[in-house]
């Protein structure tokens, strides 16, 4: 097992194309990142960087306290596993485990044992006979899951596993990858482009977009305080709803407002946030709050009247998902905002009705697509 | 990339090296070789290890030979016989379609076969043709009778009823067997069976089919002749049956119908024509092929006015390759039959099975009728096999027929094509190497201009 | 029995009224038709290639040899080396086919599984040559042989045929069609460049190699002109050569020219039999594709 370290590493494809840019990071042993972003951000190219498979443009990369920008891949002390699995189709199962360890002379008893013992952890004992041809599309994935297991590396990489499989079973074996994380606690890195496994999977989300990282922390704590207002449109679904307004103060507090409609007080208790929003008061920002910041009842310390949190919106389309419902609504202004709320029968469409926004849970962005987060800037 | 790009040029050049090596050697050294040979007067007769004659730049000497100079009636002739032998081009295209399209008919009980009809009318053919193999081996009279005949003791009017009898008896089994063998394969196989059936002569094509033919066409003795004699014979005999006007007003009625169809055919195009390139070449297209009717059209009403006045001196069958007139004939027929099943049917068939159903049915629903929909749905889709088909077709023809002109005449005038001349001119009497490449130059020239042309005919074919 | 509802009639709308018999009887017909006329040539020739010198010329008139005899073609082999031409021929064809599948596959791998600098350049001018017909090749092919040594010799049948361009680009194609991320698990796996290609990317390119193998053989098998042009030799005869020569000197004992052509038509069905879907495949691909 090792530590996997990334110092200002950057590709650029055929001296044009720029990949990857300043990408900084400390993978502690043991530790399952997981690096998600909007396709073409970069993602594969960075793991592919690690794996060996592609050469390293700047920066250095260091497994296990050695740089390894010129080690080859096989030599890297490494294991992947691809989208679509790259199964040697002409070899059969046991002979697509067995492979990487015959290359490496280790004698048969010992590939004997490890292939075995892989597939029983994966329960695919019985399939060590098949091509992967005869396979269905969950078995697949576990050959190659299997194939990464044997060689006992020191790192896993894998490159969106799970994106060939249909949406149910991709759930069972998110739930089963974390598993055997927790079993084998080897360093892993996975890459995504769905947020949801990347909340349930890492113990540290990788958020990139083009090329870049924009924020590194724990699933949580990157839901809660996302650094900017890509992080935070990224992330969530459906996703968080955003509103062009400047600050007033009123009193002592300061408050969002958007439009004629939207009067919100902010929190402001800690002293550096009070100061940061001082000082953007007059200037265009953005409101940023989740759809389940609403709801169509009064809560939390802001209750009304005094807190101005109600907002009256007209409601177009209603979506049951359950014990919630999301409701599509429309600003005076015209702006489409999403809420999802308790979910309740002959919930009006088509009627304005107030909501109640929670200022616990509602984020202040500068403008523009990566406007820093001013509110909640992450701890 | 895994590695360094030098190191990747290293791997790389290491893999190639064999290949390029001989790429080198083979391919591109010798074409920039031939090239500059070409303006040479390089003959192996006086460039050679005993005489120290520099070879000589000649400039454009070699083709101005060709082309007006010394060697043009030569050349000329030769392209002539090269071009007319490609008339069987389009002929065996057209073969090819039709077969894939009976290969690919739906309807067809051949569609994937039934092995156990197959297999009982296969053994009901076995079992036949071993009782007649049996029959026709047992020793009788025949044999020496018709020695006689052959050696001229007696003439072949002289044989008995019996013995005729015999002889056509032993032609019905053997097409009963050959006939019954046919039907079982396809019955037990499917269209599979057809296809390679099919497939056969091309994939043998070569000096062993060759000499084949060239016992199948001998005028006497040879299977070809032994069939069109009772034809031609009955025909004679038809003819004379019916009165000269008779044939003479055929002969009328049928080109006057060809002429009326195909001067419908140039006034709708007119009537309908389109604006620009396109209906231009659209016109032409109706035009070209208004032509190629009234030339069978002429061709057939030809042969009914005269066949009365040949027919009175008694219709006989040619001797082929001997007489000048069919020797050519001879060859394209036997290149048709060698390449209808071929490469050509099994792109056609790849080319239909891609076709997609639902166009089919989408037709079948706007009310096409099944030559409307050959017309309007199989045909363009397969506008680019076809494309393909021609351009490669082609350029197999200009360069071909010398395996043929080698075999089957052994080089007779009236079949020497331009790769025979080449041939000639490069490896026999004077070795002329440089002349050679000139031929073989001249030749690329034609092949890429009709390329060209094929080109551009076939984009405008598969635009529209 | 409650009224079952009735069942929908699957007609297939292309191709006629599919379930008429009339149809479906003319398209068997044609097909058995055509099928009589590829097939009777070559009855024939077993025919003239079992009968006496004297039955034969009478074949047309008797229908069938009077008596057998197998023996012409044990004959032919007393005639002619016809045992060194079946010999040369596949071993000829054999060679040729083995170096050019080895060198073809070599450099479609380097072609299409490793980058380096100046690969589109080098493939344009394999590309390029791809047009240029085989006739313009004759002649320098020819001084080259002649140069390096090889006129008259296996060298020379072989060696120039132990290369092609087209064979590079179809394996090339191929290959390409065979995804880059097993390349690259073999590598991780611990593979390098010369065991991907050998345990990996050929296995996978199987059937475009077989392709290739196929078309080369027979090919060569049949090729007729550059043996002509480059054997002086009797021992050096292929078989199209030797049959040439054996029907120039033999020509009037007909069984014994069609016992040999027979002869040497077996090669090639028995391959084509072995390997039809293979080949099937291939040429569509090849059109599809080049
Ligand atoms: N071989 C290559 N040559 C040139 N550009 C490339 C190459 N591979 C990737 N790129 C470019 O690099 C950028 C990052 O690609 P990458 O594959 O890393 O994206 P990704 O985040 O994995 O996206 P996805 O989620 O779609 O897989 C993209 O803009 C892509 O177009
Ligand atoms: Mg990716």
């Amino acid at each position: 097992m090792a530590q996997v370290v990334l110092r200002n590493v950057g590709k650029v494809y055929d001296r044009k194309v720029r990949a990857v840019e300043g990408f900084n990071l400390d993978i502690r042993d043991g530790e399952f990142v997981v690096f998600v972003g909007p396709s073409g951000c970069g993602k594969s190219t960075t793991l592919r960087m690690i794996a060996g498979l592609e050469d390293i443009t700047e920066g250095t990369v260091d497994i296990g306290g050695r740089v390894v920008n010129h080690v080859h891949p096989k030599d890297r002390d490494i294991a992947m596993v691809f989208q679509n699995y790259a199964l040697y189709p002409h070899m059969t199962v046991f002979k697509n485990l067995a492979f990487g360890l015959m290359l490496r002379k280790m004698p048969k008893e010992e590939i004997r044992r490890r292939v075995g013992e892989a597939a029983r952890l994966l329960g695919i004992e019985q399939l060590l006979e098949r091509k992967p041809k005869a396979l269905s599309g969950g078995q697949r994935q576990r050959v190659a899951l299997g194939r990464a297991i044997v060689r006992e590396p020191q790192v896993f990489l894998f490159d969106e596993p799970l994106s060939n499989l249909d949406a149910k079973l991709r759930v069972v074996t998110r739930t089963e990858l974390k598993n055997l994380h927790q079993r084998l606690r080897t360093t892993t890195i996975y890459v995504t482009h769905d947020q949801e496994e990347a909340m349930t999977l890492g113990d540290r989300i990788v958020v990139m977009s083009n090329g870049r990282i924009q924020q590194v922390d724990t699933p949580l704590n990157v839901y809660r305080r996302p650094v900017n207002r890509f992080v935070a449109a990224f992330l969530g679904s459906p996703p968080m709803n955003f509103v062009e307004g400047t600050i007033a103060r009123e009193g002592q507090r300061p408050v969002f407002v958007g439009g004629d409609w939207l009067r919100l007080a902010l929190p402001a208790d800690q002293p550096g946030v009070a100061a940061d929003l001082a000082r953007h008061e007059g200037r265009p920002l953005v409101l940023g709050f989740r759809p389940n910041a609403m709801s169509e009842h009064a809560a939390g310390k802001f209750a009304p009247p005094g807190g101005g949190n109600a907002l009256r919106l007209a409601t177009t389309v209603v979506e049951p998902l359950g014990d919630k419902i999301d409701v599509s609504c429309q600003t005076p202004a015209g702006q489409r905002l999403i809420a999802r709320i308790d979910a309740r029968d002959n919930f009006p469409a088509g009627q304005t009705i107030e909501f109640f926004l929670d200022p616990e849970h509602v984020h202040v962005f500068e403008p523009g697509e990566f406007g820093p987060n001013i509110l909640r800037p992450p701890a | 990339m895994i590695g360094s790009a030098r190191k990747r040029l290293l791997i790389a050049l290491a893999f190639l090296l064999p290949n390029l090596l001989g790429f080198l050697v083979f391919t591109a050294g010798p074409v920039l070789f031939s090239l500059a040979m070409s303006f040479t007067d390089w003959a192996l007769t006086k460039h050679n290890s005993f005489s120290s004659t520099p070879v000589r730049f000649v400039g454009i000497e070699n083709y101005a030979r060709l082309l007006w100079g010394d060697e043009s009636g030569f050349f000329w002739n030769y392209f002539g016989n090269t071009v007319y032998l490609m008339i069987g081009i389009p002929i065996g295209i057209a073969g090819s379609l039709g077969l894939a399209l009976l290969l690919n008919a739906k309807s067809s009980p051949a569609g994937r076969g039934s092995k156990a009809w197959g297999v009982g009318v296969a053994l009901a053919v076995t079992a036949i043709s071993c009782f007649g193999v049996w029959m026709l081996t047992t020793p009788g009279p025949a044999p020496t009778e018709l020695t006689a005949v052959k050696s001229g003791e007696i003439g072949l009017t002289d044989l008995t009823v019996f013995q005729v009898d015999r002889a056509r008896s032993n032609a019905a089994v053997l097409a009963m067997a050959v006939l019954g063998a046919v039907v079982a394969g396809g019955m037990a196989f499917g269209s599979a069976f057809f296809r390679t059936l099919f497939y056969l002569p091309s994939l043998l094509a070569g000096v062993a089919m060759f000499l084949l033919w060239k016992t199948l066409y001998r005028p006497r003795g040879g299977l070809i002749n032994a069939g069109l004699e009772p034809l031609l014979n009955w025909i004679t005999h038809a003819t004379k049956q019916t009165p000269e006007w008779v044939w003479k007003a055929g002969a009328a009625g049928v080109f006057g119908l060809v002429a009326m169809l195909a001067g419908l055919t140039v006034v709708n195009g007119v009537r309908n024509l389109g604006s620009g390139v396109a209906g231009a070449a659209a016109l032409f297209g109706r035009v070209a092929w208004a032509a190629t009717l009234l030339a069978a059209g002429w061709g057939v009403a030809i042969v009914l006015w005269r066949v009365h006045g040949w027919a009175a001196d008694g219709l006989k069958p040619p001797d082929w390759l001997i007489d000048p007139t069919y020797a050519k004939p001879a060859l394209i027929v036997m290149g048709v039959w060698c390449g209808v099943g071929g490469g050509n049917m099994l792109l056609y068939l790849a080319g239909l099975s891609n076709v997609p159903p639902e166009l089919y049915e989408a037709a079948s629903i706007d009310g096409a009728s099944g030559w409307q929909r050959f017309k309007h749905v199989t045909w363009p889709q397969l506008a680019p096999t076809t494309f393909f088909i021609v351009i490669m077709s082609t350029i197999g023809g200009l360069q071909g027929g010398f395996e043929q002109a080698m075999v089957m005449t052994g080089g007779a005038a009236e079949t020497r094509v331009l790769a025979f001349y080449l041939y000639e001119r490069a490896f026999k009497g004077t070795f002329e190497l440089g002349l050679a490449s000139a031929i073989a130059w001249v030749m690329f020239a034609m092949i890429f201009a009709m390329t060209i042309v094929n080109f551009r005919l076939g984009s405008q074919m598969t635009n529209d | 029995m409650p009224e079952q509802p009735a069942q929908p009639r699957t007609t297939i709308v292309g191709e006629g009224r599919a379930g008429l018999p009339i149809s479906r009887v003319a398209v068997f017909a044609g097909l058995t038709l055509f099928g009589v006329t590829a097939a009777v040539p070559f009855v024939w020739q077993i025919l003239m290639s079992l009968a006496t010198l004297t039955d034969v010329d009478l074949l047309t008139q008797t229908g069938f040899p009077p008596t057998l005899l197998p023996s012409n073609y044990g004959l032919v082999f007393e005639r002619v080396p016809f045992a060194k031409y079946f010999f040369n021929s596949f071993f000829v064809a054999g060679w040729v086919t083995i170096l050019q599948v080895i060198t073809c596959a070599m450099a479609a791998y380097a072609f299409s599984r490793v980058q380096w600098p100046g690969r589109e350049k080098v493939f344009l001018l394999y590309l390029g040559t791809l047009m240029i017909p085989g006739v313009v090749l004759m002649v320098p092919n020819f001084a080259v042989v002649l140069g390096l040594g090889m006129f008259n010799s296996y060298w020379g049948l072989i060696i120039p045929g132990a290369f092609s361009a087209f064979g590079t680009f179809m394996l090339r194609q191929f290959m390409l069609t065979i995804p880059t991320s097993l390349d690259e698990a073999a590598a991780i796996d611990g593979a390098g460049h010369w065991r991907i290609f050998t345990e990996v990317v050929l296995p996978l390119a199987r059937p475009g190699v077989i392709v290739l193998a196929i078309f080369c053989f027979l090919g060569n098998y049949n090729s007729f002109f550059w043996p002509l042009i480059l054997v002086k030799d009797v021992n050096l005869r292929t078989l199209p050569l030797g049959l040439l020569v054996f029907d120039s000197s033999y020509g009037r004992e007909t069984p014994l020219i069609m016992a040999a052509s027979l002869m040497a038509m077996v090669p090639p069905v028995v391959i084509f039999l072995l390997l039809n879907r293979y080949l099937v495949k291939g040429i569509q691909l090849g059109a599809v594709k080049g």
